[in-house]
């Protein structure tokens, strides 16, 4: 698969102000580091950054970061900070490799095959969406492949089933990755009967007895209003 | 519906729904979410209505995860009531969503399915929302 490039600049201006006039004018800030690196603020094209993020799986893709039209170094996205609600992206990390040099990264999990337990009527769950792996960079896999065809209804597969070459697998082994849980049957819905009067919560701990007392007072100071 | 078992206090102040959500904004658990664009009160009532429309349109595929709680209990006074005389008496329970709560979340069950189902859901609830899959990670 060809590297994606991705161009950055370096940037003057960090914190809070410099990032706000960064975004104001398209740009997103960034940083980059690595080992024997210091840490460079740049900026990156949001159109070209949202571009590359929608068309790869960014977490466990080497991409050719280029700073200030220099050589090309290998990168990888380390973070990336979004909007809390909006389609935007407000801060990425990347990180420089060096060659031969293990990287941890997050590798997606790949259903493959078709359950029977499904087939039966039960539902497939990916529990483990990404595995931990520590490898090397040039030979980061795409994707984890999962095989599901021997699932039947309340079999589960485990990372510790896991069959991955060239890589260390360092999501804990017992961690459930798939599961074929029974269908949740649905009720046959009674015809809206009153709606059962909601039961009040139990009031807990020292609330309760202030709140006895409280309304205790409030009574005794009622009645004495009406004898007055 | 949704309520608290055990509550430290019957009644709640008013209180004001301020910021955006810092947690609870990303999809967690499925591959398609709900998210909430304003800020707002969703009643249990309105939960299970979301619940229930999206069950039905499901059939029996996909799971649902309901991301919100309605902890906080609201008062309302008697109709035809002087003010004065006390808190009012609690009429139900809302959680406090804020812009960019994930809301739902569905997994098991093709985009076009759960952008539907999702449609369904939103209907029933007095906020905003826009649909997440996983696929498309933070830019949905």
């Amino acid at each position: 698969m060809l590297t994606p490039t991705l161009k950055a600049e370096t940037r003057d201006r960090v914190g809070k102000g410099g990032a706000h006039s960064l975004r104001r004018q398209g740009l997103v800030p960034a940083i980059v580091y690595g080992r024997a690196l210091d840490p460079q603020p740049v900026a990156v094209k949001s159109t070209e950054l949202e571009r590359l993020l929608t068309s790869i799986s960014w977490e466990n893709t080497l991409i050719d970061l280029q700073i200030d039209h220099g050589a090309p170094a290998k990168a990888l996205i380390r973070e990336v900070q979004f909007h809390p609600f909006k389609p935007e992206v407000l801060h990425v990390d990347f990180m420089q490799i060096r060659a031969g040099e293990k990287v941890e990264v997050e590798v997606p999990v790949r259903i493959v095959g078709a359950a029977p337990g499904v087939k039966a009527g039960g539902v497939l769950e990916l529990a483990l969406h990404s595995v931990r792996l520590r490898c090397d960079p040039a030979r980061i896999p795409e994707a984890v492949e999962v095989d599901v065809s021997a699932l039947e209804i309340g079999d589960s597969l485990h990372v510790s089933d896991l069959r991955v070459t060239d890589a260390e697998v360092l999501t804990e082994e017992t961690t459930t990755i798939a599961v074929v849980v029974p269908p949740t049957v649905q009720k046959v819905e009674e015809v809206v009967a009153a709606p059962a009067e909601e039961v009040e919560p139990e009031v807990v701990g020292r609330g309760k007895k202030e709140e006895e007392a409280a309304e205790a007072g409030e009574e005794e100071e009622e009645e004495e209003e009406e004898e007055e | 519906m949704l309520s608290p078992k055990r509550i430290k206090f019957r009644k709640q102040q008013k209180g004001r729904t301020r910021g955006i959500a810092s947690r609870g904004n990303r999809i967690a658990f499925g591959d398609y979410g709900l998210q909430a664009l304003e800020p707002g009160w969703i009643t249990n009532r309105q939960i299970e209505a979301a619940r229930v429309a999206m069950t039905r349109f499901l059939k029996r595929g996909g799971k649902i995860w309901i991301r919100i709680f309605p902890d906080k209990p609201v008062t309302r006074k008697p109709a035809e009531t002087r003010m004065g005389k006390g808190k009012g008496n609690l009429e139900g329970w809302v959680a406090v969503v804020r812009p960019g709560r994930v809301m739902f979340e569905l997994e098991g069950i093709p985009h076009d399915q759960a952008l539907v189902a999702m449609r369904l859901a939103s209907a029933k609830l007095p906020v905003k929302t826009r649909f997440l899959s996983r696929a498309a990670g933070g830019l949905s």
